[in-house]
């Protein structure tokens, strides 16, 4: 790589040569059956350089030394009809890093068939414990991924790990009724991935989900569950916490750092080390040290995540939250691991205190909020009512409101915590809202 | 190209696979993202690499490598990964026969991406930034280009040998703007496969994009909140394509039918008679192409005709199992991805009312123009996000409306469908469905007298 950059400061002021190594495997299931085994491997190359000023990319499908040196010319190319960005300060220095945690090796090797043992399993499971159930689709996979960055100014940061995930989606057939799809998941860094677990909570959701319970309008308790968490407070929360939004002046929680904006049940914090953390990063996309970052402590706000770039044009300093983004190969602010601090009881004891509410299992629309001032308007499915402390069935709903006054209604947290692999990592508990008003269908 | 046409030989002579299929991709590709004046992507790319897909004992086994060093190798351990899912399977996947095709599909863009100097694309980003910042509520602009071209192939040991000159662009462009306090975002994209550099410039100039984000926007910051429940509706070209492909459409591709309420409903009238959907061909469709990823010709089909639910959409593997013909629905997102079943142009076809005609009886109802995000699930149940909508009062467009969405049940509001436009309009985007797929959606201005809950 030293031979790399020293080819490329010909062209640049400065440069990154980021290279991405990677080995999946995973198997399919459609309709109660294995539908395909598979394995992905290979190599991306991003070269970030820039020169007066001019910022220049490129992309590769490789990690041959010529074929960099190739993507090295293109990004200088690039860089040459890029204009020059008067905000640039510089790439970053190399920082002090935490000891990285020991990879799982067997992860690296992992083959396909184990993954099919555990799939064929959750699906005898589901179909033994209910007939009507098909096992519409589900998924195993082991990812393993090397990364190795460096830049001109001694940035050397070379990181290895991998990480299993495994889920199924159920549907229920019953009289007239057709469920909802039902997931569920499990995520986490060895191959003790909880079939067992999986199938037990989709099961029951289906279960619940054959009787269908009108809702109606009115203000209630609710209690979302990690899915549904992770897709809200992804669109309308998390974005919020962004330097650059707050350089640009496009969050509402400009000037509010300190002040309450949640309940004080509410700790949240991003957290790479975290032991449920899928990927224990030291490092972030640029190779600035990684570190857990409160974002909000009892319900106050605690600041701004910031990368490399605009940290410098804020004049702070990187929290480590800069990701990069192998489609376009910039680096944009973002979070390792979104960690919501859980609580004492279980989901079980909070269901059992609600005379009339309900528990989200899923929101649809999330993607339509609104991040720039937190406002949403999502339906609730899968979603199920809870009567005298019991869940009745299952009911569709909308929602409408806007994030932080629904973050001021938490009330309880659970015990249970969850690892949401999807868009932002999310590891989180159910939790309680008190008074929520809702749409009835 | 000799080496894959050497290791397909290889493989077909020395395994017993059922089916093996090649897909080569060798794509160049240019991503720039600006914001707010600066290009923070400003990339080219390199993409080359091979999709190896073997059925073998009637299962699938899936390789993807960018090292086109081995494939012979590479071949062999999707067969192994075919056999060894095959293990477990009860039923066994068949493929519905095809004639094996050996085509070149030419492209029909008049200006290639690539043939445009890099300098002219980041004028044309500035030019449509700064015509945004015009107005003072803009605060910050986002636009993202990408275009790619080059070459697709798929061989398989069936015979098909098909060569694509395969190029396309896009650009997605999202504004945020303050007033009062308040804040608003408005999105906006254009795309092609078959138009060049040519829908820069003539189709959809930045002046056409730039009045449509202005209002998508400004109606959200002077909009009001809409009252919530349910009221007649009329909805826009692009809030209909949503609700085509997202209620409607994914009920109608073949692997998700099965667990759908489709299943039990084709054949059956699901909706007034003049009302049909199709999956088709449409001049500037994001999802226009000759064949599918499996070599098969792509079809224009009705899902939905005169009110019948009539055809779904299928690749080979389910064409077989629904005693179907194929129909061109196999997609793959690259060769990192095995194709699977979506969907292209999903569209609601014309029919005779005037926009007038939708609207004059509607004492008080909403008009939806256009969404911000949209999702369903396999019941049919849908949300979508409304970037734009007006209040409709005593037959006339009033106000607009902010931050709200419409939600319902596709099948049940498909039977509230009390008019149908005699305009068409299309929107381009992507899709998710574990990859991406390039697609188009729309139809005319179509009436709902209930069945969509507002708020």
């Amino acid at each position: 790589m030293e031979n790399l950059i020293r080819f490329g400061e010909k062209f640049f002021d400065e440069l990154e040569i980021a290279v991405y190594r990677s080995r999946d495997v995973s198997a399919s299931v459609e309709l109660n059956e294995i539908s395909m085994a598979s394995t992905r491997g290979g190599a991306v190359t991003v070269i970030r350089g820039i020169n007066e000023g001019r910022l220049g990319l490129a992309i590769i499908d490789s990690d041959d030394p010529e074929r960099i040196k190739e993507a090295i010319e293109q990004a200088a190319k690039m860089a040459k009809l890029n204009g020059r960005d008067e905000k640039w300060v510089s790439l970053p220095e190399p920082g002090a890093y935490k000891e990285a945690p020991k990879p799982n090796y067997g992860l690296k090797e992992a083959s396909p068939d184990i993954l099919v043992e555990k799939l064929v399993r959750g699906i005898k499971l589901a179909r033994e414990k209910d007939p009507n159930a098909v096992v519409a689709g589900g998924e195993g996979g082991v990812s393993w991924e090397k990364r190795h960055v460096v830049n001109s100014h001694g940035v050397d940061v070379f990181q290895e790990g991998g990480a299993a995930f495994f889920f199924l989606e159920l549907v229920g057939r019953k009289g007239d009724v057709v469920t909802p799809g039902i997931f569920d998941f499990d995520a986490r860094r060895d191959l003790n991935l909880d079939v067992d677990g999986v199938v037990d909570r989709a099961v029951q959701r289906v279960r619940w989900a054959y009787n269908v319970e009108k809702s109606r309008n009115e203000e209630v308790p609710i209690i979302l569950g990690p899915w549904a968490i992770a897709g809200l407070l992804s669109y309308t929360l998390l974005p919020a916490f962004s330097g650059e939004r707050l350089v640009k002046e496009t969050t509402p929680l400009a000037g509010k750092v300190g002040e309450k904006i949640a309940s004080e049940v509410l700790t949240i914090y991003d957290d790479p080390f975290h032991p449920l953390s899928l990927e224990p990063t030291v490092a972030d996309g640029e190779g600035v040290p990684t570190r857990k970052n409160v974002l909000i402590e009892n319900g106050t706000f605690r600041g701004f995540v910031w990368d490399n770039y605009w940290a410098k044009v804020n004049g702070t300093e990187s929290t480590g939250n800069g990701k990069r983004d192998l489609k376009s190969g910039g680096i944009g602010i973002d979070f390792h691991n979104v960690v919501i601090e859980n609580g004492k009881r279980s989901l079980e004891d909070l269901i059992a205190e609600i005379d009339r509410g309900y528990f989200v299992d899923g929101f649809q629309g999330a993607h339509s909020s609104n991040p720039d001032n937190g406002n949403f308007a999502v339906t609730a499915n899968p979603a199920f009512l809870i009567e005298d402390g019991e869940v009745k069935g299952a009911s569709v709903f909308l929602v409408a409101g806007n994030v932080y006054e629904l973050l001021n209604r938490a009330s309880e947290i659970t015990r249970e915590q969850t690892v949401m692999p999807f868009m932002t990592t999310m590891t989180t508990p159910f939790i309680k809202f008190e008074n929520v008003k809702i749409a009835g269908k | 190209m000799e080496a894959l046409e050497k290791a397909l030989r290889w493989a077909d002579e020395n395994l017993k696979a059922d089916y093996i299929e090649l897909r080569y991709e060798d794509l160049k590709k240019t991503t720039l993202g600006l914001k707010d004046g600066v290009f923070t992507s400003f990339t080219g790319k390199l993409h080359r690499g091979v999709a190896i897909r073997v059925l073998a004992d009637g299962a699938w086994g899936f390789a993807s490598t960018s090292d086109l060093s081995n494939l012979e190798e590479k071949i062999e351990e999707a067969y192994k990964l075919a056999r060894a899912a095959a293990e477990t399977k009860k039923e066994k996947i068949e493929l519905a026969e095809i004639k094996p095709v050996e085509d070149f599909v030419k492209s029909k863009m008049r200006v290639k991406p690539g043939e445009v100097d890099i300098e002219e694309k980041v004028d044309h980003l500035r030019e449509l930034e700064n015509l945004l910042k015009e107005d003072k509520a803009v605060k910050s602009v986002q636009i993202r280009y990408e275009d790619g071209g080059g070459r697709k192939l798929l061989l398989t040991n069936e015979g098909t040998r098909i060569e694509w000159d395969y190029n396309y662009l896009y650009q997605g462009a999202y504004v945020t703007g303050k007033a009062d306090g308040k804040l608003a975002m408005a999105r906006d994209s254009i795309g092609s496969v078959d138009y060049g550099w040519e829908l820069m410039m003539e189709r959809e100039p930045n002046e056409k994009v730039k009045e449509r984000l202005l209002r998508k926007m400004q109606g959200q910051l002077k909009g009001v909140a809409p009252k919530r429940g349910e009221f007649p509706i009329v909805a826009g070209p692009i809030v209909v394509g949503i609700i085509a492909h997202e209620a409607l459409g994914h009920l109608a591709e073949a692997d998700l039918t099965i667990n759908s309420p489709f299943k039990d409903l084709i054949g059956k009238q699901i909706a007034p008679e003049y009302v049909t959907m199709s999956e088709r061909y449409v001049d500037g469709g994001f999802g226009n192409d000759r064949y599918d990823d499996e070599g098969v010709p792509v079809r224009d089909i009705h899902i939905i005709e005169n009110g019948t639910l009539k055809r779904i959409m299928l690749n080979r593997e389910y064409a077989a199992k629904w005693g179907m013909e194929p129909n061109g629905h196999a997609r793959a997102e690259s060769y990192r991805y095995p194709p699977i079943i979506r969907m292209r142009n999903t569209v609601f076809e014309p029919g005779d009312h005037s926009f007038e005609e939708l609207i004059e009886d509607i004492k008080f109802g909403y008009y939806v123009v256009d969404f911000r995000g949209g999702q369903a699930q396999l019941n049919s149940a849908f949300q979508v996000g409304v970037q734009e909508g007006y209040v409709i009062r005593n037959g006339e467009i009033a106000e607009p409306i902010r931050d709200t969405s419409i939600t319902g049940v596709a099948i049940e509001a498909l039977k509230k469908i009390s008019g149908v436009g005699k305009d068409f309009g299309i929107e381009v985007g992507f899709c998710g469905k574990g990859q991406t797929a390039f697609v188009s959606s729309g139809g005319p201005h179509m009436k709902f007298d209930g069945g969509i809950l507002i708020g």
